[in-house]
C-alpha cells in the first residue's frame, strides 16, 4: 500500500461530513449510512498512528454540532467505536474480506447502540427496528466502495 | 501493515485506553453541561454561522434541480393550479370580507366589556430547505434565521393549522419542531365542547396524542381541537388535529386518544411564522409581607 498522508484524510473526512451535509429527506434520510464513522474506521484500521481516537471524537463533535442534538453524543459514541476499531486493528489483517465486513458492521451497531442508550437517558422514546437500518446500508456502501479501492490500493504495491 | 512507516510497531503517544478514557470523560461533561446548563449555545450559533456557506454550497446542486424541474412543470398543471387557486381566493376574499365585519364588531363588543384588545400579530414566510438530520425526530430546518429577526419560541403554522414551533434558532436559519415530535406540546380547546387540555406529539407515527383525560371524557371520533391560545404563542382558534381514534379500556383511567395533524406536515415548503405575542400585564403581586415559615401553602419567595 501506498503511504497516506494527512491531508488525504482530512480531505476524505471533509468529503463524508459534506455527504452527511446533503439535504437527505424521506426514505433516504432514514437509510442514510453513517458517512462520516465509515471514513473514519476505513482509516483508523489502515493507518492508526495518523487517525485515531482524538480523531474520531472531533469528527464526532462535528456532526453534533451540524446535527444539533444533544452535544457529544456522537463523540462519545465515535470515540468508544474508534476504542474497539483500534484495540482489534492488528488482528484485521488476517481476515478476508467477508469477515472484515462482519467486523464493520459490528463497529456501526455498536456506534448505534451507543446512541441510541444516549438518546433514551436524554429523554426520546424507543424507535422502531427501522433505527438499525443505516448500519445496514453502511456495510453495503463498505463492501462496495472501500473493499473497491483497498483492491485497487494493493495492486499499486504490487 | 504499512511498511513504509516505521513506526507501527510502536506505540506512540498515550495508549489507546487512556485516549478513551480522557475523551469519552469529556463527552460526557459536555453532554451534562448542554443538557443541564444550556451554556453552549454561543458555540453552536458560531459554529452554524461557519458552517452556512458550506451547507449553501452542498445544497446548490439540489435547489438548482429544484429550479429546473420547476420551470419544466407542464402548462396542464399550471393551469389546474391556477383555477385551483383562484376558487380559493374567490372563496377567502368573501370569507375575509366577513372577517372584518367580524372584527370590527368584536373590537366595539371588547370596547364595551372593558377587555383588553387584542393585537394582529406580524407574520413572516419562511421556506423549509431541509429536513432535520435526525430521522427521529420531526424538525424541519428554515430559512430565516435570527438575523431576519426569528426568535425561539415562534408558532409556525401553514393555511390549513399548526405546523410546529420554532425551537432553536441560528443566525441564518432556525429549526423548528412539528407538532408530531415528542418534545413538543400544545394548549388546546375540542371545538365542540370547549374542553380544555394538551396534545402531545405522538414521536413514532405522524400522530398526536391527549393523554390524561379520564376514559369518561367528552370527545368523539372526528372533533376537532383548536388552539386555546392561553399560552401567547399560538393566536387561539387555528386547528391543530383532528380525533382519529378513542381507544378506551377497563384497565386504565385514562382514555387512549390519537389525533391526525391538519396541517400539512409533510407537504409544503412554505411556512409561516408568527410574531411572540405579548402576554398580557399580570395582575400586580399581592404585598410582600413576611410570611410564617409554618404555612404550606404560601407563595414562594423569589
Amino acid at each position: 500500500m501506498r503511504p497516506v498522508s494527512l491531508s488525504q484524510i482530512y480531505l476524505s473526512l471533509l468529503a463524508a461530513f459534506t455527504a452527511y451535509l446533503l439535504p437527505w429527506s424521506g426514505f433516504g434520510l432514514v437509510l442514510r449510512p453513517d458517512f462520516v464513522l465509515l471514513v473514519l474506521i476505513y482509516w483508523m484500521l489502515r493507518t492508526p498512528q495518523l487517525c485515531n481516537v482524538g480523531t474520531a471524537w472531533t469528527m464526532g463533535l462535528l456532526v453534533d454540532l451540524a446535527s444539533g442534538g444533544l452535544f457529544g453524543q456522537n463523540a462519545l459514541a465515535y470515540t468508544i467505536s474508534a476504542f474497539v476499531a483500534l484495540s482489534y486493528q492488528r488482528r484485521l489483517v488476517l481476515y478476508n474480506e467477508w469477515q472484515q465486513a462482519g467486523y464493520v458492521l459490528l463497529l456501526l451497531l455498536l456506534t448505534q447502540i451507543t446512541l441510541l442508550i444516549l438518546k433514551l437517558f436524554a429523554g426520546s422514546g424507543l424507535p422502531g427496528w427501522g433505527y438499525f437500518l443505516p448500519s445496514l446500508s453502511g456495510v453495503l456502501l463498505w463492501q462496495l466502495l472501500f473493499s473497491r479501492i483497498r483492491a485497487a490500493g494493493s495492486r499499486d504495491s504490487s | 501493515m504499512d511498511p513504509h512507516q516505521p513506526h507501527a510497531f510502536f506505540a506512540r503517544g498515550p495508549s489507546p485506553l487512556a485516549r478513551l478514557i480522557f475523551f469519552a470523560v469529556v463527552s460526557i461533561a459536555l453532554m451534562a453541561v448542554d443538557a443541564r446548563l444550556h451554556t453552549l449555545t454561543e458555540i453552536r450559533q458560531g459554529f452554524a454561522a461557519l458552517l452556512h456557506p458550506l451547507e449553501v454550497m452542498v445544497h446548490s446542486p439540489v435547489a438548482a434541480y429544484q429550479r429546473v424541474s420547476e420551470f419544466f412543470t407542464t402548462q396542464d398543471t399550471l393551469t389546474r393550479e391556477n383555477r385551483r387557486l383562484q376558487e380559493q381566493s374567490v372563496q377567502q376574499s368573501a370569507d375575509l370580507q366577513r372577517f372584518r365585519t367580524l372584527q370590527a364588531e368584536n373590537d366595539h363588543l371588547r370596547n364595551l366589556l372593558g377587555v383588553v384588545p387584542t393585537l394582529p400579530r406580524p407574520a413572516k414566510l419562511a421556506e423549509i430547505v431541509h429536513a432535520g438530520r435526525d430521522p427521529f425526530t420531526h424538525k424541519v430546518i428554515i430559512n430565516l434565521g435570527s438575523q431576519q429577526g426569528i426568535v425561539a419560541g415562534q408558532a409556525a403554522v401553514d393555511e390549513s393549522g399548526v405546523v410546529g414551533q420554532v425551537t432553536q434558532v441560528y443566525p441564518f436559519s432556525s429549526e423548528v419542531t412539528l407538532v408530531t415530535d415528542k418534545d413538543l406540546s400544545i394548549p388546546i380547546q375540542v371545538e365542540r365542547n370547549g374542553l380544555r387540555a394538551i396534545a402531545f406529539g405522538n414521536g413514532r407515527e405522524r400522530a398526536i396524542n391527549l393523554p390524561y383525560l379520564p376514559a369518561n371524557v367528552d370527545i368523539r371520533e372526528g372533533d376537532k381541537l383548536v388552539t386555546s391560545g392561553i399560552d401567547g404563542v399560538y393566536p387561539g382558534g387555528m386547528a391543530v388535529a383532528r380525533v382519529t381514534r378513542i381507544e378506551r379500556t377497563a384497565d386504565s383511567p385514562f382514555a387512549h386518544i390519537i389525533c391526525t395533524p391538519t396541517a400539512g406536515i409533510e407537504n409544503h415548503r412554505q411556512l409561516l411564522l408568527l410574531a411572540m405575542a405579548e402576554l398580557p400585564q399580570l395582575p400586580p403581586e399581592p404585598s410582600k409581607k413576611p410570611v410564617p415559615p409554618r404555612s404550606r401553602h404560601a407563595p414562594r419567595q423569589p
